[in-house]
C-alpha cells in the first residue's frame, strides 16, 4: 500500500512537470499568454518559500518579498556589470539571501508570535528602504535597467535560448520545478513533520526532543534562500530591477498568493500565483478594480475559508468521494 | 546501582517566594514513583525543574549520572527524558498513528532532512509495527488513522503516554496524569500505566493529586513540604505517618 | 558646521506635533490590543479614511472644520463597530488571520479610494487655520497648535472616560481578565464594539487633523500604521501612558533625526528603532514582561 502510494505520487509529478513545459506549446500562441505564464512562475518561487514558512511551520512573515529583493539585487548588479554570468550569479542571490535570513532570523525567531509579525515587517520595509535609497549600490529609485538574459543553452539535443520569450520559460519552469522538489522534498521528510509539530504545539515538540529554535532558523533561512531565487529570476525576466517591487503592498501581495491559493499545501502557492498573476495579466482587468476584488478576496478566505481555495478544493473532492471531512493535511496555524 | 534520577540540594525561588527548598532523592531501580504532597509544597516546581521547563537557582539533577539541569528541553528529551502535560498536549491535526511515529523519529536536524517519511524502508516498517502495537496496548490501535483530536479525553491521555515511551526514554514523568479524567475511568487508567509498565521497566515518576489513585499505582512514594522531601516509602508507610498526615492536615 | 539650537527647536516641535498625531494611532492601536488582543493591520486605512472623511463633510457637506471632524470621528466610529462585528469577532483568538484579513481591508481601502476620488492627492484647505504663527525666527501655521491641543484634550478626554465613567471602568475590567468581567455582569461583545468604536474614531481624527497640513492620498495611513505600531511596542503593548510618550518620543525622534542624516533614510531610524525594541526590550519601557519573553 506505501508502495502504490509512492508510485502514484511519483506518476503525479511527472504528469506536473510535463504539463508545466508543454503548456505554452499546446496553449495558444499568443505572446501575451506566455509572458502571463512565465511571470506567474517567478511569483510563485517566492511563494512557495512563504508558504515553507508560514503554511507550515506557522510562522507569519510580512517583509518576505525584501529576501526575494535582496536575491535580485545581487543577481542584478552581479549580471549587469559583467561580474558573473547567469548561473553563479542567480546562486550568489539565493545564498546573500539565505545569509542575510540567518541574520535576521537569529535574533528574531525567539520573539513570541506577534512581536515576530511586526519585526518581519519592519524588516521588509527597512529592506525596502535600502533598495529604494542606495543609489550607488541599487540605483535608487530608478532601479537596475538593462539587464542582460543568459545566452543559449546547448542541451545536446537543442539548444534553447533563454533571450527568447519561450526559452526563457524553460529555463523558469525548470528553475520553478526544482524548487517544488525541494519544498516536497522538505515537507514530506522527518524535518516537514517536525515542522509541522513546532507549528501545532511548540512545547511539545521540544519535549519530544525537537531543536525548535534550530528548527526555525534553518527553515526561515532556506525560505529565504529560495525566495531570492524566485527574486533572481524575476529581475532576469524583466531584465530590471525596481525597488516597487518589493514594498509593503508587494509584501501583502505575496501573502495573499500564498493564502489564497492555500497556505500548508503542495500546489496551493502555484494556484494563488496562477489566479493573481497570470489571470489578471491576461484578464487585462484594470489595476484599481482588481484589487478591490482581491482585498475582498483575502478578507473572505481569512473569514471563512482559512486553508485557501486549496483547501477549499480538497475538502470539496473529499466531501464527494463520501469520507468524513477529518482532514489530517497540514492546516493553517 | 546507579541513579536514573538523581536530583541534588534543589532550590528554586519566585519573587521571594521558595517554592523549592533544598530538595534531594534519588530514583535508581526500575518502578512506578509517586511524588506527592500539599498545595504549595513544591511538587510541580520540582517537576518543571526536572523536565527543564524552569532552572534551578542552586543544586543539580542528574539523568542517569549525567548532570542536565543547564540543558534546554529538547537536550534533555534526547538524553532520554520523555514527560507529559497535565493539560494532555497531542498533536491534534495528525493521527494517532503520526503522533506516535512523530515521537519516535530521530530528531537530529540532518537525519531529519535525509528521512523521506514514507513507511517504505526496513527500518520505517518497524518503527510503524512497534507504533501499531503499543497503540493495541492501549486500545488505540482501531483509531490509527483517526486526527487526535477527535479522540475523548481519556484516550489522548493515553496517546500521549503512548507517544512518550516510544522513543525509549529512560526516564518517564507523568504530570497529574489521573486529572480531567472521569472517575470512573480511572481504574481502566490504572490499568493500563501498569500494562505500560510491564512493557518498559524504566524509572517512571508521577506528580499525582488524587491520593487514591498513585497508592495504588506506585511501588514507592515521595512526599514533598514546603520545598523540600519530607519522607519517602512504601505506600503503605506513607499513609500510616503521622508527619505526612501532619503535612496534609497542617 | 554644527546644529543650530533655533533648528533644533524647529524640529523638536515639529516632533511634537508628528508625534501628536501619532498617539492618537498609537492610543486607538493600544485600546484596541489592549482590550481585544486584536492587532488591527487595518489602523492605517481607517486614518486614511478620517482624512477622506473630513474632506468630504467639510466640502461638501458643511463648511466648518471642527464640525466636519467631529462628524468625521462619528462616522468612522459606526464604521469601526460593523467591522468589529463583521470581521473582527469571528477572529478574535487567531492573530495570523486577523493580519490577513487587515490586509485584504488595506487593498479594499485604498483601491477603492482611487476609484471613488480618483488616482491623484485631494487637498484640504481650511483657510481658517492656515494662517501663520511667529515665535522668534520660526514659524508655524495654527493647524500645528491645533494638533497638539486636539491630542491633549483627547488624552484627557480618554482618561476622564476610562478612569471615571462606569463603561470605562467596564472597559478597563474586560481588558485585565474579560472572563470575570463578563461574570460580574459586563457584556463583553459590547466593550468590544465601543473599543473598537473609539479606536477608529482616534484614528479618524488623526486622519482628520493632518488633512488640512499635508495631502489626502490612499496610502496615507500606511507609514502613520507603522510608526503608531512603534509606538506602542516602545511605550508597552497594553499600555496607555505607554502609547503617549511613545508617540511623541517617535515623533521628536524622527523630526531631529532629520538634522544629522538625510531626510530620505527619516523613516528607517524609526523603523530600526522598532527593530532595535523588539530584539532588546520587546515588553517595551511599561509593559509587563511575560514568562517567555527573552
Amino acid at each position: 500500500m506505501a508502495i502504490r502510494a509512492g508510485v502514484a505520487r511519483l506518476s503525479i509529478g511527472v504528469m506536473f512537470a510535463v504539463v508545466v513545459y508543454l503548456l505554452p506549446v499546446v496553449l495558444v500562441h499568443s505572446p501575451y499568454v506566455l509572458f502571463a505564464l512565465t511571470l506567474t512562475l517567478c511569483y510563485a518561487i517566492p511563494a512557495m518559500a512563504l508558504n515553507l514558512l508560514l503554511g507550515y511551520t506557522g510562522l507569519v512573515s510580512l517583509g518576505h518579498m525584501g529576501f526575494a529583493g535582496i536575491g535580485a539585487y545581487v543577481t542584478a548588479v552581479l549580471m549587469k556589470n559583467g561580474i558573473a554570468p547567469f548561473a553563479p550569479a542567480i546562486i550568489a542571490g539565493t545564498i546573500v539571501a539565505g545569509l542575510v535570513g540567518v541574520l535576521v532570523g537569529i535574533p528574531c525567531l525567539r520573539l513570541r508570535s506577534h512581536f515576530f509579525i511586526i519585526v518581519t515587517l519592519a524588516v521588509g520595509l527597512i529592506l525596502y528602504l535600502l533598495f529604494n535609497n542606495l543609489d550607488w549600490l541599487t540605483g535608487g529609485a530608478a532601479g537596475l535597467p538593462g539587464i542582460p538574459r543568459p545566452g543559449p543553452i546547448n542541451l545536446g539535443f537543442a539548444i534553447i535560448d533563454p533571450r527568447r520569450p519561450l526559452g526563457f520559460y524553460f529555463l523558469a519552469a525548470t528553475i520553478f520545478l526544482l524548487v517544488f522538489i525541494v519544498q516536497y522534498a522538505l515537507i514530506y521528510s522527518d524535518f516537514g513533520r517536525s515542522l509541522a509539530a513546532i507549528r501545532q504545539d511548540e512545547t511539545l515538540a521540544g519535549s519530544r526532543g525537537v531543536d525548535v529554535f534550530g528548527h526555525k532558523l534553518t527553515i526561515f533561512a532556506l525560505s529565504a534562500a529560495i525566495a531570492g531565487l524566485g527574486g533572481g529570476l524575476q529581475v532576469e525576466f524583466l531584465r530590471a530591477a525596481a525597488p516597487q517591487s518589493y514594498g509593503f503592498l508587494e509584501n501583502i501581495n505575496l501573502v495573499l498568493i500564498v493564502i489564497v491559493g492555500g497556505a500548508g499545501s503542495l500546489f496551493g502557492p502555484t494556484l494563488g500565483a496562477l489566479l493573481f498573476i497570470a489571470l489578471p495579466e491576461m484578464l487585462r482587468v484594470a489595476d484599481t478594480y482588481r484589487m478591490v476584488l482581491f482585498g475582498a478576496a483575502l478578507l473572505a478566505l481569512a473569514l471563512f475559508a482559512p486553508r485557501g481555495l486549496w483547501g477549499l478544493a480538497v475538502s470539496g473532492v473529499r466531501k464527494l468521494r463520501g469520507h468524513h471531512s477529518a482532514l489530517t493535511h497540514a492546516g493553517h496555524p | 546501582m546507579p541513579a536514573i534520577l538523581e536530583v541534588d540540594n534543589v532550590t528554586k525561588s519566585f519573587g521571594g517566594v521558595r517554592a523549592v527548598d533544598g530538595a534531594s532523592f534519588r530514583l535508581a531501580a526500575p518502578g512506578i514513583y509517586g511524588l506527592i504532597g500539599p498545595n504549595g509544597a513544591g511538587k510541580t516546581t520540582l517537576f518543571d525543574v526536572i523536565c527543564g521547563r524552569q532552572s534551578a537557582d542552586t543544586g543539580n539533577v542528574r539523568l542517569a549520572e549525567q548532570r542536565i539541569d543547564q540543558l534546554r528541553v529538547h537536550r534533555r528529551a534526547r538524553l532520554g527524558l520523555a514527560r507529559t502535560f497535565q493539560e494532555c498536549r497531542v498533536l491534534e491535526a495528525e493521527t494517532c498513528l503520526d503522533n506516535v511515529l512523530f515521537a519516535a523519529q530521530d530528531k537530529h536536524l540532518g537525519s531529519e532532512m535525509m528521512q523521506a517519511t514514507s513507511r517504505r524502508t526496513g527500518a520505517r516498517r518497524t518503527e510503524s509495527e512497534e507504533a501499531a502495537r503499543l497503540l493495541d496496548l492501549v486500545n488505540l490501535r482501531h483509531l490509527a488513522a483517526e486526527p487526535a483530536g477527535n479522540l475523548s479525553f481519556g484516550q489522548r491521555r493515553l496517546l500521549e503516554i503512548v507517544s512518550s515511551i516510544i522513543a525509549r526514554p529512560r526516564l518517564l514523568l507523568l504530570d497529574e496524569p489521573a486529572s480531567g479524567i472521569n472517575p470512573t475511568l480511572l481504574n481502566t487508567l490504572h490499568d493500563f500505566l501498569l500494562r505500560i509498565f510491564a512493557e518498559r521497566q524504566i524509572v517512571v515518576l508521577i506528580v499525582e493529586h488524587n491520593m487514591e489513585f498513585i497508592m495504588s499505582l506506585a511501588s514507592h512514594i515521595l512526599v514533598m513540604h514546603q520545598g523540600r522531601v519530607l519522607e519517602q516509602g512504601p505506600p503503605a508507610a506513607i499513609q500510616k505517618s503521622q508527619r505526612v498526615i501532619d503535612a496534609y492536615l497542617g | 558646521m554644527g546644529v543650530t539650537l533655533t533648528a533644533f527647536i524647529e524640529q523638536v516641535a515639529n516632533g511634537t506635533m508628528m508625534g501628536a498625531i501619532y498617539v492618537l494611532v498609537a492610543l486607538g492601536l493600544v485600546l484596541i490590543f489592549g482590550v481585544m488582543e486584536v492587532l488591527n493591520f487595518a489602523h492605517g486605512v481607517i486614518f486614511a479614511a478620517g482624512g477622506y472623511v473630513c474632506e468630504v463633510f467639510f466640502v461638501h457637506v458643511i463648511g466648518s472644520y471642527p464640525i466636519a471632524v467631529v462628524l468625521t470621528m462619528l462616522t468612522l466610529a459606526i464604521f469601526g463597530v460593523a467591522l468589529e462585528r463583521a470581521v473582527f469577532r469571528r477572529l478574535r483568538v487567531n492573530m495570523p488571520m486577523q493580519i490577513v484579513a487587515s490586509l485584504g481591508l488595506i487593498l479594499m481601502a485604498e483601491n477603492a479610494a482611487v476609484l471613488i476620488f480618483g488616482p491623484s492627492a485631494l487637498q484640504l484647505t481650511v483657510p481658517s487655520v492656515r494662517s501663520l504663527v511667529r515665535i522668534g525666527d520660526l514659524s508655524f501655521t495654527i493647524q500645528h497648535f491645533v494638533v497638539i491641543a486636539v491630542c491633549v484634550v483627547a488624552i484627557a478626554a480618554l482618561q476622564i472616560f476610562l478612569q471615571y465613567t462606569r463603561l470605562g471602568t467596564a472597559l478597563r475590567a474586560t481588558s485585565q481578565n474579560a472572563e470575570a468581567a463578563r461574570v460580574i455582569g459586563i457584556d463583553a461583545d459590547r466593550i468590544y464594539q465601543l473599543t473598537f468604536a473609539t479606536g477608529c474614531a482616534l484614528a479618524a481624527l488623526g486622519g482628520a487633523l493632518i488633512g488640512p497640513l499635508f495631502l489626502i492620498f490612499p496610502q496615507m495611513g500606511d507609514l502613520p500604521l507603522l510608526k503608531g505600531l512603534t509606538a506602542i511596542v516602545l511605550g508597552g503593548m497594553g499600555s496607555i501612558p505607554g502609547a503617549i510618550i511613545g508617540g511623541f518620543a517617535i515623533g521628536i525622534i524622527e523630526a531631529v533625526s532629520t538634522l544629522f542624516i538625510p531626510t530620505d533614510y527619516r523613516d528607517m531610524v524609526v523603523f530600526a528603532l522598532l527593530i532595535a525594541i523588539l530584539l532588546v526590550r520587546p515588553w517595551g519601557l511599561f509593559g509587563v514582561r511575560v514568562r517567555g519573553d527573552v
